[in-house]
Parts: C-alpha cells; sequence; structure tokens
C-alpha cells in the first residue's frame, strides 16, 4: 500500500513535472509571441504616446495655468480657470451652439445618410450616378467646401439667393445675421458629412444576409415591415459607432465654422473649437484656451460613455429577451 | 466592435488635442531641418518669417539676395505664412523656443505682448540709423522708451471710389459727412450701392467706427482712452460714432449682408470693378488689388479722404493707417550683429525705393523718390496729417483689440445699441488697461 503510494506519487511528481516543463514551453512560446507583438505595435504605440496621450496631458497640465503662451514662467492658478470658465457667458453659448450642432449631426445627418443609402441600394434608374453625386462632397477639403458655400450664400449674386428671389421670396442674408450664419453653417456640414454615413449604412446594409429578407417575404412582411424588423435592427451597430462619430466630430468640430464666418463671426456663432482658438492664439490666454479644450475633451469623453453605455444595456437587454 | 469604436473615439478626441498642440511640434520639426542655428563658422543660417505675398514678397525677396551678396557665408530662410496662421505659427514658435531669427509685424499692443514676455531684442543700443524713419511709425513699435521694431510700409485708410458713377451721377467728392450722406441718397435712387463693405473679418467695419470717433471727437479721445489719462471708451464720442454708424446701416448704405462677406475672397471689390457699388473704405492695398484683379478699373479709380463730420472737434486731415510689415529680432538669436544688418538690408533705401515703387503703399522711411500716383498723394496726406491713428485692434493688447473688432461688428449687424458697446469696451479696458 506504502509502496503503491510513493509510487503513485513519484509518477505524479513526474507527470507534473512533464506538465510543467509544457506549460514553460508554452509560456515562453506565448512570452516570444507577445514580444513580437509588443514589438510589431511599438512603433505605432510610440506615435500613439508623443503625438496624442502627451499632448492631452500637457492641454490638461496648461489648463491650470494663467500662461499667455509666450512667457517662460507660467502662474500657477489650479482650478481659477474652470471656475471662470462656468462663469464665461461666451463658454456657454459655444456649448450651446454644440449641442445644436450635436442634435442636428444625429438627427439630421445620420437619417438622411441612411435615406442616401437606401436609395443608393434601391432598385431606381441612375442610383449609380446618385452614388457619386452624393459622395463628392465628402471628397473635398473643408476649405474648398466653406469658400464654395461663401460664393452659394453670397447675398447679391449668391445662387441660394438669386434662386430664391426667381421663386418669388425675398433674399436672405444667410451669413450676416448670427441665427441664419449658424443654420446656414450648419446645412453646409450636412451636406458635407452626411456622405461619410451613407457609406457606412451602404456597407453594413451590404452585409445584412439575404436569407433575413426571403424569410420575411415567406412571413408575408411588406417593404416597410422589412426595413423596420430585418434592416433596422441589423444596422442598430452601425447606427451606435455613426452617433459616436457624429457626437464627437460636433463637439469638437472647429474647421467649417473658421472657414465660413472668420472664427466666429461676432459671439453669437462662436462654438467651443473657435473659441479655444480665440482664446488660444489671438487674445494670448493659452492657459484658458487649454481649459477649454479640456472641457471638451472631457464631455466628448462622458457623451461617448453614455452612449456606450447605453447600448451596453440596450445588448443585454436584447439578450434576455 | 466596441473596442474598436472606443478607439476610433480615442484617436479622434486626440486629434482635437492635437490640432491644438500639435504646431509646436511641427515647427520644431521645421526649424530642426532649417537648422537654425548650426552655427558652426563658415556657413550661418538665419530664419526669417513674413506674411505678405505678390509683389511684397518679391521685394523681400530681392533684399535678402541682397544680404546674402554682401555676407557670402549667410544662408537666410524665408518662410512665408498667411495672415492668420501667421500669428498663430508665430505665438507656438516662441513659446517653444524655435522663433525665427527675424520675423514680421504689425507692430503695436501685438509685438508688445512678445516684448512684455521677454522675447524681443531690444533695438535702441544697435547699430541702426533711427533718423531715416517717420517717428509716428517708429514709434508704433516703441515701448517704454525701447525700439523693438523697425517699419517699413505705411498701409493707408480711406474711400476708394468709381470716377465715372460720381460722374455720371453729377456727385463731387465730398468733404463733409452731410455731403456723403446726401450723395448715399443719390446713388441709392439710381440703385447703386453706395458703399462697398465686406465685414465679415470685422476690421474693415472698425474702418469707420475709427474714423468717425476722430472726426467727431479728435485724436485725443482715442488716446485717452487707451493711456487711460482721463477718457475711457464709453466716452460720447463713441456713443456717437456707434449712432453714425447704425444711421448708415438703416439707410441701407452698404451692399446687403455685408457683415457675412469674406474681405479676402472679393465679393466686395467685385462690386467695385463692376459698377454696381460706388464707394469703399479700405487699405491702400486696394490700389494692389485693382492691378492684379482687374487692371481696367484703375482709370476710373479715385481716392479721397474721410469726409469732415460738422461740428467735429476732429482735424479732417488725420489719418488713419496701418504700419505693416515692422520687422523685429527675437532675443535669444544666436547673431544678433547678422539679425540686426538683415534689418537694415530690409529697411535700406533700395528696399524702400522698391517697396514704394511696386507694392502701391506709402513707405515708412525717408529720403525715397515717389512716382506712383496714389502713392504720391497718400505720402502727401501723411506728411500734411495732424496725426495718424493706428488702428485700435493693433495698438491695443489683443483681446481688448478683438473686443474692439467685435463690438463694431455688432454695432453693423444692429445686435448692439452704441451704448451697449461703448459700456462692453469700457469694462474690458478697465480690466485690462491699468
Amino acid at each position: 500500500m506504502s509502496t503503491q503510494s510513493i509510487i503513485d506519487t513519484e509518477s505524479k511528481t513526474k507527470s507534473s513535472k512533464v506538465v510543467s516543463t509544457e506549460k514553460e514551453v508554452r509560456k515562453k512560446r506565448q512570452r516570444k509571441k507577445s514580444t513580437a507583438i509588443f514589438l510589431f505595435l511599438l512603433p505605432a504605440l510610440l506615435i500613439y504616446a508623443v503625438f496624442i496621450l502627451y499632448p492631452i496631458f500637457s492641454t490638461f497640465n496648461y489648463s491650470f495655468y494663467q500662461w499667455n503662451g509666450l512667457q517662460a514662467d507660467k502662474t500657477f492658478v489650479g482650478l481659477d480657470n474652470f471656475k471662470t470658465l462656468l462663469s464665461d457667458p461666451t463658454f456657454w453659448l459655444a456649448l450651446k451652439n454644440n449641442l445644436y450642432l450635436v442634435g442636428v449631426s444625429v438627427f439630421v445627418q445620420i437619417p438622411l445618410g441612411l435615406v442616401m443609402a437606401l436609395v443608393v441600394l434601391s432598385k431606381i434608374r441612375g442610383k449609380r450616378l446618385l452614388n457619386v453625386l452624393y459622395f463628392l462632397p465628402f471628397l473635398m477639403s473643408a476649405v474648398a467646401i466653406g469658400l464654395l458655400w461663401i460664393f452659394m450664400y453670397d447675398p447679391v449674386k449668391g445662387p441660394i439667393n438669386q434662386l430664391l428671389n426667381v421663386v418669388g421670396l425675398e433674399s436672405v442674408h444667410w451669413l450676416a445675421s448670427s441665427d441664419m450664419a449658424i443654420i446656414a453653417v450648419l446645412i453646409v456640414i450636412v451636406w458635407q458629412f452626411a456622405p461619410m454615413y451613407m457609406i457606412l449604412f451602404k456597407a453594413s446594409m451590404v452585409g445584412i444576409a439575404e436569407e433575413l429578407y426571403e424569410a420575411a417575404e415567406i412571413d408575408g412582411a411588406n417593404g416597410r415591415q422589412k426595413f423596420f424588423h430585418v434592416t433596422f435592427p441589423a444596422l442598430m451597430p452601425t447606427i451606435v459607432s455613426s452617433s459616436i462619430l457624429a457626437v464627437v466630430g460636433s463637439l469638437k468640430t472647429f474647421d467649417m465654422f473658421y472657414v465660413m464666418l472668420g472664427g466666429g463671426s461676432g459671439s453669437a456663432t462662436e462654438i467651443l473649437g473657435t473659441y479655444m482658438y480665440r482664446q488660444s492664439f489671438i487674445n494670448f490666454n493659452m492657459g484658458y484656451g487649454s481649459t477649454i479644450a479640456s472641457v471638451m475633451f472631457i464631455l466628448a469623453l462622458i457623451s461617448v460613455i453614455i452612449i456606450q453605455y447605453t447600448n451596453s444595456v440596450r445588448k443585454k437587454r436584447g439578450i434576455l429577451e | 466592435m466596441k473596442k474598436i469604436s472606443l478607439f476610433i473615439v480615442l484617436a479622434m478626441l486626440s486629434a482635437l488635442i492635437l490640432s491644438a498642440c500639435s504646431g509646436s511640434k511641427e515647427t520644431s520639426k521645421d526649424e530642426a531641418s532649417g537648422g537654425s542655428n548650426s552655427g558652426s563658422g563658415d556657413q550661418i543660417e538665419l530664419d526669417f518669417w513674413h506674411f505678405d505675398t505678390g509683389a511684397r514678397k518679391d521685394i523681400y525677396g530681392a533684399a535678402i539676395k541682397r544680404f546674402e551678396e554682401k555676407n557670402p557665408n549667410v544662408k537666410v530662410n524665408v518662410v512665408q505664412v498667411p495672415n492668420d496662421d501667421y500669428k498663430q505659427r508665430v505665438i507656438i514658435a516662441m513659446s517653444g523656443g524655435e522663433a525665427p531669427d527675424v520675423f514680421a509685424s504689425w507692430g503695436g499692443g501685438w509685438l508688445e505682448e512678445f516684448v512684455k514676455s521677454d522675447k524681443v531684442m531690444d533695438l535702441t543700443e544697435q547699430d541702426i540709423e533711427f533718423d531715416k524713419f517717420i517717428e509716428v511709425a517708429l514709434n508704433n513699435s516703441k515701448f517704454d522708451d525701447k525700439i523693438y521694431g523697425l517699419p517699413l510700409g505705411i498701409s493707408l485708410y480711406t474711400f476708394f471710389y468709381n470716377k465715372e458713377i460720381f460722374e455720371q451721377n453729377g456727385l463731387e467728392v465730398p468733404k463733409t459727412y452731410s455731403e456723403l450722406l446726401s450723395h448715399i441718397e443719390v446713388l441709392k435712387k439710381n440703385d447703386i450701392y453706395p458703399l462697398a463693405l465686406a465685414n465679415q473679418p470685422k476690421w474693415p467695419g472698425a474702418f469707420y467706427l475709427m474714423y468717425l470717433a476722430d472726426r467727431i471727437g479728435g485724436e485725443e479721445v482715442f488716446q485717452n482712452a487707451h493711456r487711460r489719462t482721463g477718457g475711457g471708451f464709453d466716452d460720447e464720442v463713441y456713443v456717437e460714432a456707434g449712432k453714425y454708424i447704425q444711421e448708415l446701416v438703416e439707410l441701407d448704405a452698404f451692399n446687403p449682408g455685408f457683415n457675412g462677406i469674406p474681405y479676402d475672397s472679393g465679393q466686395a471689390r467685385q462690386m467695385m470693378y463692376s459698377d454696381q457699388a460706388a464707394m469703399m473704405l479700405q487699405t491702400g492695398a486696394f490700389v494692389n488689388h485693382v492691378r492684379e484683379e482687374f487692371p481696367e478699373f484703375e482709370e476710373k479709380l479715385g481716392v479721397f479722404q474721410f469726409p469732415a463730420v460738422e461740428g467735429g472737434k476732429g482735424n479732417p486731415s488725420n489719418i488713419s493707417a496701418g504700419v505693416s510689415p515692422t520687422w523685429s529680432v527675437k532675443k535669444d538669436t544666436k547673431h544678433p550683429e547678422l539679425a540686426v544688418a538683415l534689418l537694415n538690408e530690409l529697411t535700406s533705401v533700395e528696399t524702400a525705393q522698391d517697396y514704394v515703387n511696386r507694392s502701391g503703399n506709402v513707405v515708412a522711411i525717408k529720403g525715397v523718390e515717389v512716382e506712383d500716383e496714389y502713392v504720391k498723394t497718400f505720402t502727401e496726406w501723411v506728411n500734411e496729417a495732424n496725426s495718424i491713428q493706428f488702428p485700435y485692434d493693433q495698438t491695443l493688447p489683443p483681446e481688448l483689440g478683438e473686443l474692439h473688432k467685435d463690438t463694431t461688428f455688432e454695432l453693423f449687424g444692429l445686435g448692439m445699441t452704441p451704448e451697449e458697446a461703448a459700456e462692453a469696451m469700457e469694462k474690458k479696458a478697465k480690466e485690462i488697461l491699468k
């Protein structure tokens, strides 16, 4: 009995030794693999750290200082910049304008992109031409688009006003009054970015299995039902990621407002991006500008977390149902 | 999916921050490849930044060639950046310690900001012949009795008008403001926009406020408000000037939608060229634009000074003008003598002569022969002027200058009353000017 047990234990230890060496080999291999992976990632990581992480942290760092962007010695003011920001009417105005933009991006751009994708994938004539036409705006650079639309909106000779006049309507001073200016720029931004969502939706619509539609057809679903019960649910992930792109994109936008309104035509059309630029580079308040940038970052981050969270809740519920 | 989208988001966010901060990296790279201060004895490199285009750019190029011929071991790296980008890039370069050795500016409050941060070389004791400069222009880059910049050009702000339209409507050059107003009525009846204005960049409209305040109250009003010597930006004169502006707007004296039209894209100039508008208050650069864009218009082109306001205290010979460019040297340049020598070449009589011949601008340097008809007129005005007013936005500290343009823009857009605009200015002035 005892000898038996000794042998047993011996064999056990033997086998365990074998196992452990096997494990070590596997581990070694894995380690080799992961070092290889790490080495391949390293250049990208370095670039990411130097050009993305470092600036983010230094921006946060600057936001605690009163600094004109030039002086060698910055004055540490703690959270003063953030306090000033909270009681700064221009900041709230800019934020409000950004929220407009978020609303328009999510509730106009994305649905429009969806409709465009549906049109392009439908069986109508000339869809190839439409495909190209729809996509063109997205290929142009922001500055070119801005200048193009400045001429479109020209109060005297602009095609838009001339068209209005032909129809018998009064000319609109598109970019001159601050209320209209926001709407005018929003139209351009929708025009510019809707094609991007079209492409996203097109790609994921092509990926929806044909069998689903066939099954729905057999069940007697009509076109609308097919859209709402097959296409739409299948597009949900794309809609979520599109919304993230739209929300973050509209919170951080700068170029179109800068090009078309000259960096905030009066403070009424200021957005966070232009206000940050103006404070940092025109008013020589680099510290305060960094505070605005930091707040933009935080806002974008929060909204992404919210979207992601609600999405995961939705998914869980989907499984439970 | 989740991870990927999160990654995209992170990347996008970072791109935003990057857009705010990457500039310094870019420039530092530029600089590194430019090797500004390689200083290894034989070959010296100087960095020189400016913002001018066209003929002026060529003029500076010629000056640099002369400089390089005189100093064969020196190479000048010229970087030309357009206006607004220029301001931003200089700020970033300066804060990163990678500033150009010699750089252009507009003097005034913008340059003073750099001087206060101890980034600009004091030129007072350098080997420079200060007597050759027109004093008012030199004073624009003089702070605490020290000179930090050398002026080259003076750009006058004045009315340009279409002589043909004036003739056809039996109009003479207006000497008084009420004559101007009656001209506006006549022109409107004939379906011509009396005044062309492209006010999106805000400075074109600011010229009106500046001139009106000067004509109504005299040059002391601004000086007292600026130096805080018993006056303020809420002075009755500023309120009055605001009222005059809004009167013009309500008269429909300007082309429609002026607050949304950028100057650079040229729609307002087009209105002048195509006989749709009769007058335009602009910088002397307008002459340049005409010659480049529509030379046929030059024979119709006339100039007159901002008319006198009846009962106003201002001397009607007073002129508003900007000094541009003003050359400065960065404080920590490794080759101060050479940088100053380059400054001297950029303001030499030869350069000035070239400038006056080709730029359509008055020059801030004496002893130059003027042939250009417009420059001749402008030079006469400058010589006869009782005082020269530099634009507020370049004279005041940047934040206040910016507010001045914003409030004036709002006056034009009827979004603010003259009283509100004046109060807002004075409130900020109290914070900033102490």
